[in-house]
């Protein structure tokens, strides 16, 4: 059970010229036990990837192995079954909030999979449940509640749909402080409890360092690094991926500089703190 | 989504690119009411008169240096309505048999053998038209064929009713006309989108519309709102892309479904898209007036116009084609 990426290529078809979004794209993705960030410069192919992944692009050459579903898919074969494995976020989901109710907005997706109605709601109040939204949000309109609320119940709207692996195209964009991280913690907990496979699309190296466990770095449409964020950071091209250190990181060379104390990579904010008290003993 | 014509401007350097919008606008006008000046008669002055309009058109396209197929393919969503009215003017019109010849008679024969081949044909149709991709033509074939079936199958296998079809010449040459006539305003009018920035199209037709000023028109408005249309309709095609794909990933099946399933699935796309457009309406008009914009206030433009020669020179042309083709309304019943 995995997402398997074989040569793949995708273009953007323009009047006149033609962009290269993806070239010779390879590799794999577990369903379960990853939580990888994808990162890369503004125009990488980040964005389409994530949509080849459930069939929202179909690519040029080459194959994408869903789940054993093969994309460009054969005759006869929908894809629509295939967005339920792949539940994808987009950017400002909030703006896909349409129904009266936000509990309806949730339930929204079981149903286009032909779920019954019952069946749906209690999807719809469990995804509600894990997103944190109180039984008062879920009874008002989607277009009353605040912005992270929004973003919330547009989330639990992917999530009830119970997909296999979730995609998130960079979910944190617009939120304040403590909603990225009340948001992050969120996926963090989906991720512990569920073990669902998560993927994130992030320019936010922070996050990357505190939550992933695998990076894929792409440039210019190629995979130009996958693998552990240990790794990536202690890259010898990492200067050549445009990507900035984390604060974390970019602290602890500093202090090793100014004021002598050992560069040991601590990866989260609890971990830094936690070196940090240990260097002063 | 990329197939929209109207407005899709294509940058090439040509006399007609070149052209000062407001004459292209006013010349334009002039040879599309020359079009519908010419009565449709089918004696050969009127006919030399529309083919000589034709050639000039194609003149104007091949000389603008904007490819055939981009504006042949603004016909493709009238076709089906083309067809159609030919089909029904070729067999409707009321002909004054005296004055027409007969070229031919099919007979048509609706039996219950014709009949069952008919809804077996149908239903080939329905079934196998996702797999066509020149829906269009299948279409048409389809269509051919039920009528050739009529036509073809024996008439003595459980007869119900025959009919016939006079195909007379002065039909035939009359409904070409009218198809003649509507392709060549298709043509003109995208010749003028193709060859003319939305900008600068806006700009002629403010400054035409300048004279109503006077009535306590508001130019000024309407000119801005038509800019800010034309302006916003690539970022709510966009908007729509994204909720559309965003809906997709939520299950909704734009493509394939049933009625009922259809209409929720408009909706689903709809409401975002009502509330995108408010949202961006709101932060434009906000954009605008903290930059002090005022409805009516008298401002100047970036670029003005400057009339040349070539300019003048082809709006009286224009005006000169029209008015010989007035004149000929008259002169030619004289001279027949």
């Amino acid at each position: 059970m995995e997402i398997r990426f074989e040569k793949v290529n995708f273009n953007y078809k323009g009047l006149s010229e033609t962009t290269h979004a993806l070239k010779e794209v390879s590799l794999t993705i577990n369903a379960t036990n990853e939580f990888i960030a994808v990162v890369g410069q503004t125009g990488s192919g980040k964005s389409t990837l994530v949509q080849l992944m459930n069939g929202l692009l179909i690519p040029n050459s080459g194959t994408v192995d869903v789940f054993g579903f093969m994309l460009p898919p054969k005759r006869r074969q929908k894809i629509n079954q295939l967005r339920q494995e792949v539940g994808l976020v987009f950017q400002f989901p909030e703006y896909q909030l349409f129904e009266e109710t936000v509990l309806k907005d949730i339930m929204f997706g079981p149903k286009n999979f032909k779920k019954t109605a019952k069946d749906a709601e209690k999807r719809a109040l469990e995804a509600a449940k894990m997103v944190g939204l109180s039984d008062e949000i879920l009874q008002s309109s989607p277009f009353k509640i605040s912005g992270g609320q929004m973003r919330r119940a547009a989330i639990a709207g992917i999530l009830a749909m119970d997909p296999k692996v979730l995609v998130l195209d960079e979910p944190t964009r617009g939120l304040d402080p403590q909603g990225r991280n009340d948001m992050m913690e969120l996926f963090k907990e989906i991720h512990e409890t569920t073990n669902k496979t998560i993927i994130l699309i992030t320019h936010d190296m922070d996050l990357v360092s505190e939550y992933a466990k695998r990076v894929i770095v792409l440039k210019d449409g190629k995979v130009a690094f996958d693998g552990k964020k240990e790794d990536l950071f202690e890259d010898p091209n990492f200067d050549e991926y445009h990507l900035s250190l984390p604060t974390s990181l970019k602290i602890l060379k500093e202090l090793e500089k100014e004021a002598g104390i050992k560069y040991v990579p601590q990866y989260t904010y609890h971990d830094l703190v936690n070196y940090l008290k240990g260097v002063k003993k | 989504m990329n197939n929209i014509v109207i407005g899709q401007y294509i940058p090439r350097d040509s006399w007609l690119h070149r052209l000062d919008p407001r004459y292209k606008i006013m010349g334009l006008l002039f040879l599309l009411v020359t079009l519908f000046v010419i009565p449709i008669r089918t004696e050969w002055p009127y006919l030399a008169t529309l083919g000589f309009l034709t050639v000039l058109i194609f003149l104007l396209i091949i000389t603008s240096k904007v490819p055939i197929m981009k504006v042949i393919r603004g016909f493709k969503p009238v076709m089906f309505l083309l067809t159609f009215t030919f089909i029904i003017q070729i067999f409707y019109y009321n002909v004054d048999p005296t004055k027409a010849n007969l070229l031919t008679t099919i007979p048509f024969y609706f039996t219950w053998a014709s009949l069952g081949a008919i809804i077996l044909i149908l239903l080939i149709y329905l079934f196998t038209k996702k797999f066509i991709k020149l829906g269009f033509l299948y279409f048409l074939i389809v269509v051919f064929g039920i009528f050739a079936v009529q036509h073809f199958m024996p008439s003595t296998w459980g007869f119900i009713v025959e009919y016939k079809a006079d195909l007379y010449d002065v039909a035939l040459i009359r409904s070409g006309f009218l198809i003649l006539r509507i392709l060549n305003v298709i043509m003109l009018t995208s010749l003028l989108t193709l060859t003319t920035m939305t900008t600068d199209l806006n700009h002629g037709i403010e400054s035409l519309l300048r004279p109503f000023k006077i009535i306590k028109f508001p130019v000024d408005t309407l000119a801005m709102m038509l800019s800010l249309t034309l302006r916003y309709i690539p970022t709510l095609l966009e908007e729509t892309n994204k909720i559309m794909k965003a809906q997709a990933s939520r299950g909704v099946d734009f493509k394939e479904g049933k009625l009922k399933d259809k209409i929720g699935q408009m909706i689903s796309l709809l409401v975002p898209i009502f509330i995108i457009s408010f949202k961006r309406a709101e932060d434009l008009s906000n954009a605008m007036e903290s930059r002090g914009y005022v409805i009516g206030a008298k401002r100047t433009k970036i670029d003005t116009f400057k009339t040349t020669f070539s300019d003048v020179f082809s709006l009286v042309v224009a005006i000169l084609i029209f008015g010989l083709v007035l004149a000929s309304r008259f002169v030619i019943p004289i001279w027949l």
